[in-house]
């Protein structure tokens, strides 16, 4: 099985400790995985993209129309990649918007992409800090438990990653994200 | 599963010059090759090695370092960024010559697209024009591997020896093993990758050849095309001719000029950049290879399964209106301060800029031209002499980065007091090589494994090599800045030589982690805003926000760092303080 996936967003605002922790999640289940960032000038700020491929892949590109699952970090971001996604893919998108914007949630209809809003910020605020929405993303994501992205992997590859002291609080973030996805799944 | 590591290409070849057992690592930071000697500094500690390791105040130093400790019998890397190898450029020549006692490995990281420098440059061919062994890497773990080959290969042949990555092999990340130590004569992965017929076949190197892997397992062309990888790109070795000639088409894949392709010379049967299939120009993405493999294998009939955009996605797109990121100086920066003073001071000024972090006042209007590495000093002094034959005084206010000017510019510096060039030069010191990732200065007393050393103050530079107007200041106070910035003019034309120096010092705040500072009330931009939006085009902070449906600006409290200096810019402000004084 292979998977590719698309994480988008600023800098500075922890895209790049998700795809981190993709990989790391990916490699610990016993899969092949690697990444590719995008970083462009900006020290804070700029568009980062990350593409983060699971399984016997040889390249860490990720091509047009490809991404099994595309994960926005910032809303602005979601658009200027949605290019990435595939076909029947899925997206989650941080965002307060209740709503796509009718064209691109027409057009993902047609594509039969499945989208999800969802306000990391809030639940990271609510559960631990701001600053954490990406747990957020990443738990949320859990929810779909997409080849080795379950829960307890994600968390798993969370305590090798991140601080021992900023631990707790990364899981509780992520687990109030995978909540608010089984509320809505 | 224990001893395997995540890391990023950088890191995999310091793995793999550490192993190698090299003794001296010297290095400029530039992306995208700056990961590589902190990594080296990690190893050596994990290892427990002997390696002398240091960041060099530019690429020729780090060479002639590298190359002296090669003739006198050590084992000796250095490695800078594409266009860092320009600078090296004298002892990378001479270096073919010289009597190399052990080994001498030059890394050098080419940025196709480009994505962080000014120019795209393949430095696999100024190796092959100057017959320079040099070798291509693909990935993380080829890296690894390679740069102990290549080293091994230095060492027995007693000759330089240049390891090509490009951003994309040196940023990727994947697992590597720790702990099978690189064999010093393993096999260097090259030669024939998939062989289907005589119909198509391709050429690559680098980071081309794993995308054209999956790009072929995409299309479900892995079984009708043959594939050869070259990882030796000089001198080429004689299974790529023989393949060539075995097949009635080539595509040749490789970033970023024609290499392999000039040296398979023939055009007949060749798909590539001489004969158009190839662009010139960027990077070649996963999109790119997609598009001339399907545009290749219908021409040699071998046949594609197609993919066509769906045109949709950016029709549905572009009905979404979405703020534009170009890449900006962070929030709270101190030179986005100098670039406003200098512009204030001087509106109609020409602006020459260099290289780094400071590049980005272009968006403030300040920095009118980006050449190389000091090349705002260089090129100020000739904007003096071409105005200044014609008549007028014309001001020109160049700028330049801290670790730049070091690393460029004291020549140059030199040169115009010598001549009396009038023009202003503002350094914007950060006290950090900020860009490339907080690397040290010689102005920081710090050297590249923590210990520190002799610190050489700009201002003591400049006045040592004679500068009469010299301010140091901090830009924060943009009304002094400004006026600094004035009195550097008057005092060109009054004493009619030059040429005057400013410099604008205060620390990066990524470097210093200030932080928000909590002790100092952000100004309430607003209040009294009447959309006139001048501190967006003059300013330009991330932190600023425009309320289109209020035509009010805000600011963003998540990136504000309350540095207060918009206060200066705003001109309701501006007129607020001149009623109240």
């Amino acid at each position: 099985m292979k998977w590719e996936i698309v994480c988008t967003g600023i800098g500075g605002r922890g895209v790049l400790l998700a795809s981190a922790v993709l990989i790391e999640t990916a490699i610990s289940a016993g899969y092949r995985a690697m990444a590719s960032d995008e970083l462009g000038m900006s020290q804070r700020g700029g568009s980062v993209v990350s593409l983060v491929k699971v399984g016997t892949f040889r390249s860490p590109f990720v091509g047009r129309e490809n991404a099994d699952v595309v994960l926005s970090f910032e809303e602005s971001e979601f658009y200027r990649n949605l290019p990435f996604l595939k076909k029947g893919g899925l997206a989650v998108v941080n965002s307060r918007r209740s709503a796509m914007p009718s064209p691109v949630d027409a057009l993902l209809l047609a594509r039969k992409a499945r989208c999800f809003l969802v306000n990391a910020d809030e639940i990271a605020g609510r559960a631990g800090s701001i600053q954490a929405s990406n747990m957020a993303m990443l738990g949320f994501f859990s929810a779909f438990a997409i080849g080795p992205y379950s829960i307890e992997n994600i968390v798993g590859a969370l305590e090798r990653k991140v601080a021992p002291r900023l631990f707790a609080m990364n899981k509780a973030v992520c687990e109030a994200g995978r909540n608010e996805a089984l509320q809505r799944v | 599963m224990s001893n395997v590591e995540v890391m990023i290409g950088n890191q995999a070849i310091a793995l793999g010059l550490v192993e190698a057992g090299i003794d001296l690592a010297s290095a400029y930071p530039g992306t995208p090759s700056s990961e590589i000697l902190p990594a080296v500094i990690d190893f050596k500690r994990r290892m427990g090695r002997k390696i002398h390791i240091e960041w060099s105040v530019n690429e020729r130093v780090a060479m002639e370092v590298a190359l002296g400790a090669a003739m006198a019998g050590k084992k000796a890397a250095c490695m800078m960024k594409q266009v860092g190898l320009n600078v090296a450029f004298p002892p990378f020549i001479k270096s073919r010559a010289v009597p190399i006692r052990s080994g001498l490995l030059i890394v050098s990281c080419d940025d196709p697209g480009p994505q962080s420098s000014q120019t795209e440059q393949d430095s696999r061919l100024i190796a092959t024009l100057f017959g320079v062994p040099v070798f291509d890497a693909s990935s993380p773990g080829d890296a690894r591997s390679l740069a102990s080959w290549a080293l091994a290969y230095s060492v027995e042949r007693q000759t330089p020896v240049v390891l090509r990555s490009t951003h994309r092999v040196s940023h990727a990340r994947e697992a590597v093993s720790l702990d099978t130590p690189t064999p010093e004569k393993g096999s260097l992965d090259e030669g024939l990758k998939l062989s289907n017929g005589n119909g198509l076949g391709i050429v690559t190197s680098g980071m081309s050849y794993n995308v054209v892997m999956d790009v072929l397992d995409e299309l479900g062309l892995e079984k009708v095309v043959s594939l050869f990888k070259v990882a030796q790109i000089f001198p080429l070795q004689a299974g790529l001719f023989a393949f060539v000639r075995s097949m009635e088409h080539v595509v040749v894949l490789e970033e970023t000029d024609e290499v392999l392709e000039a040296l398979i010379g023939d055009r007949s049967k060749v798909f590539g950049r001489s004969t158009g299939y190839v662009p010139r120009q960027g990077e070649l993405t996963y999109d790119v290879i997609r598009g001339i493999v399907q545009v290749v294998a219908e021409k040699a009939g071998v046949g594609a399964k197609f993919f066509s955009p769906d045109r949709a996605i950016e029709e549905a797109v572009s009905t979404v209106s979405f703020a534009p990121r170009p890449p900006k100086l962070c929030a709270g920066c101190p030179h986005r301060a100098s670039f406003y003073a200098m512009r204030q001071a001087f509106p109609k000024a020409v602006f020459p800029g260099d290289i780094g972090c400071y590049t980005l006042g272009i968006s403030q209007g300040a920095v009118d031209t980006c050449v190389d590495m000091g090349g705002s000093v260089g090129l100020a002094a000739g904007f003096y002499e071409a105005f200044h034959q014609d008549g007028p005084f014309m001001p020109i206010v160049a700028s330049i980065g801290d670790s730049t000017f070091f690393h460029a510019a004291l020549p140059l510096l030199y040169d115009s007091v010598k001549k009396g060039k009038q023009y202003i030069l503002v350094i914007m010191d950060n006290g950090t090589t900020a860009m490339t990732g907080m690397q040290p200065t010689p102005q920081s007393g710090r050297r590249a494994e923590g210990t520190s050393e002799y610190a050489i103050p700009i201002e003591e530079a400049a006045k040592g090599f004679g500068v009469e107007f010299l301010r140091v200041l901090d830009p924060y106070d943009i009304p002094g800045m400004i006026k600094a910035v004035k009195e550097a003019g008057a005092d060109l034309k009054q004493r009619g030589r030059g040429p005057a120096v400013i410099v604008a010092r205060h620390p990066c705040l990524l470097y210093a982690k200030t932080g928000k500072n909590m002790s100092v009330q952000p100004p309430d931009l607003t209040a009294d805003c009447n959309g006139c939006k001048r501190c967006i085009d003059l300013y330009g902070c991330p932190a600023f926000l425009f309320d289109e449906s209020e035509g009010r600006i805000k600011l963003d409290d998540a990136l504000c760092v309350n540095c207060a200096t918009c206060q200066f810019v705003c001109p309701q402000k501006k007129k607020g303080r001149r009623e109240r004084g």
